[in-house]
């Protein structure tokens, strides 16, 4: 007999119902969603291989527990299939992890959002855009993913805007924020091989992040000409005092251009760590340090963030068109890192 | 008419052991726990002052936390435990 669902229940008339009393309760986003009955339910918790009590996460900070019952439910609201639901796991293991830190990015005034970047088979499976129009709109499994993750957050977690969610601006990304990796075109090695994973395993890595910041390079038919733009974009931009984290994803020409010119993603990470820098005193100037500029703060150069490794580059987006982005992380090193997780499948 | 789970997590009941509350402030011993924000030790130290002088607290210890965004670490607690009567944790936000 299948383990008994404890979540309370509420009876609703019809579908239309259900949508209205997720509103009256503050469980939703903001957007309809799906009626959370048992059999669909059931139906995740069976994809994900759980039993209802399992111990998805624990978010220490907060002391709260996250059955996979509550990710399943949250996961049936935002519209999930149930094939999704490893992947939704995964990332709530992952901001579960004390290394993400849930408190701050899940908090703070800074209003991150969670990126997800899905690599491996499981992408390609699910058809979790790495392509055209990479953040979105047109896909169900990136935009139920991500929302179904927020919703955790905010249902079983306590995010909730104006309470335990503080932020000051937020960005759209809150909604749903979930990227594949163009693996199947990509020159390079992917993310989670970089990671430790391998190539045939697949897994999310989650970021605590800013919106993405496009720029625009048509006229460099090469690698430092590319990143010469994308790096003077980059050195002012996020937390500049102490960043934790950046993503870049180089699309499709930029990609091309780049890899022609034998450059790796270490090689990649190098050069925008070397070219990303600011003296303190323009930092000071610019009122991002405190303190008028001192003698020698001409020269003195702070890096945007500690060490190359904390740059992650992603070749994802659309074969088309000379943009790529970078996306700042949250917060500084000490406060959050990013996290990957094995995605499991139920066997 | 259909029936669906609600979605949220009622927080486990637990019972916390509060410390006791000094009933006067003169002579006790103050911990005062800056987060590393920005003019944060500032407020703090001003308000440690004016716990002096208005309030006759004997003494005003600055502690830092690693970073604003996590709980103080254990073994600032532990300090602190042993040092003080009374904390002060401020935001510089």
């Amino acid at each position: 007999m299948a383990a008994t669902l404890l979540s309370k229940r509420f009876t609703v008339g019809d579908e239309s119902d259900a949508i209205e009393l997720a509103f009256d309760k503050g469980w939703s986003d903001g957007l309809p969603i799906v009626a959370p009955t048992e059999a669909r339910v059931r139906a995740l918790l069976e994809a994900a291989g759980l039993a209802p009590d399992h111990q998805v996460a624990f978010i220490r900070d907060r002391a709260v527990s996250v059955s996979a019952e509550k990710v399943a439910v949250n996961a049936v609201m935002a519209g999930c299939r149930p094939a999704y639901i490893p992947v939704v796991v995964a990332a709530v293991e992952a901001i579960g992890d004390p290394r993400w830190s849930y408190h701050g990015p899940g908090t703070s005034t800074g209003g991150a959002a969670v990126l997800l970047i899905v690599n491996g088979p499981i992408a390609r499976k699910l058809d979790i855009n790495a392509g055209d129009n990479l953040f979105g709109p047109g896909w169900r499994a990136n935009l139920t993913i991500g929302r179904a993750v927020r919703l955790v957050m905010r249902n079983v977690c306590g995010s909730r805007p104006g309470t335990l969610d503080r932020g000051t601006l937020g960005h759209p990304g809150r909604l749903s924020y979930v990227i594949a990796e163009n693996e199947a075109e990509s020159p390079w090695t992917p993310l989670h091989v970089e990671r430790g994973f391998r190539p045939e395993q697949s897994a999310v890595t989650v970021v605590a992040s800013d919106g993405p910041h496009q720029f625009y390079n048509q006229l460099s038919n090469t690698a430092e000409g590319v990143l010469t733009t994308l790096a003077d974009d980059m050195r002012i931009s996020g937390n500049v005092m102490g960043q934790s984290t950046y993503v870049v994803v180089l699309a499709g020409e930029h990609m091309r251009t780049i890899a022609a010119d034998g450059w790796d993603k270490k090689r990649i990470r190098e050069y925008l760590f070397d070219h990303t820098q600011n003296s303190h005193a323009h930092l000071r100037r610019t009122g991002r340090m405190a303190g008028p500029p001192q003698p020698g703060d001409e020269q003195k150069m702070r890096p945007l963030v500690a060490s190359p490794n904390d740059i992650l580059v992603v070749a994802a987006g659309g074969r088309a068109g000379a943009f790529s982005c970078h996306i700042p992380g949250w917060g500084s090193a000490s406060s959050s890192q990013p996290v990957s997780k094995a995605i499991k499948e139920a066997t | 008419m259909m029936e669906i789970l609600d979605p949220t997590t009622e927080a486990a009941t637990q019972t916390i052991a509060w410390a006791p509350r000094p009933t006067a402030l003169e002579g006790t011993r103050v911990a005062l726990i800056e987060n590393t924000k920005f003019n944060s030790d500032k407020l703090l130290l001003r308000i440690g002052e004016l716990l002096k002088t208005e309030y006759g607290v004997a003494e005003c210890r600055l502690y830092r936390k690693h970073n604003a965004s996590v709980p103080a670490h254990p073994e600032l607690i532990a300090e602190i435990e042993s040092a003080a009567d009374l904390v002060v944790a401020g935001i510089g936000d």
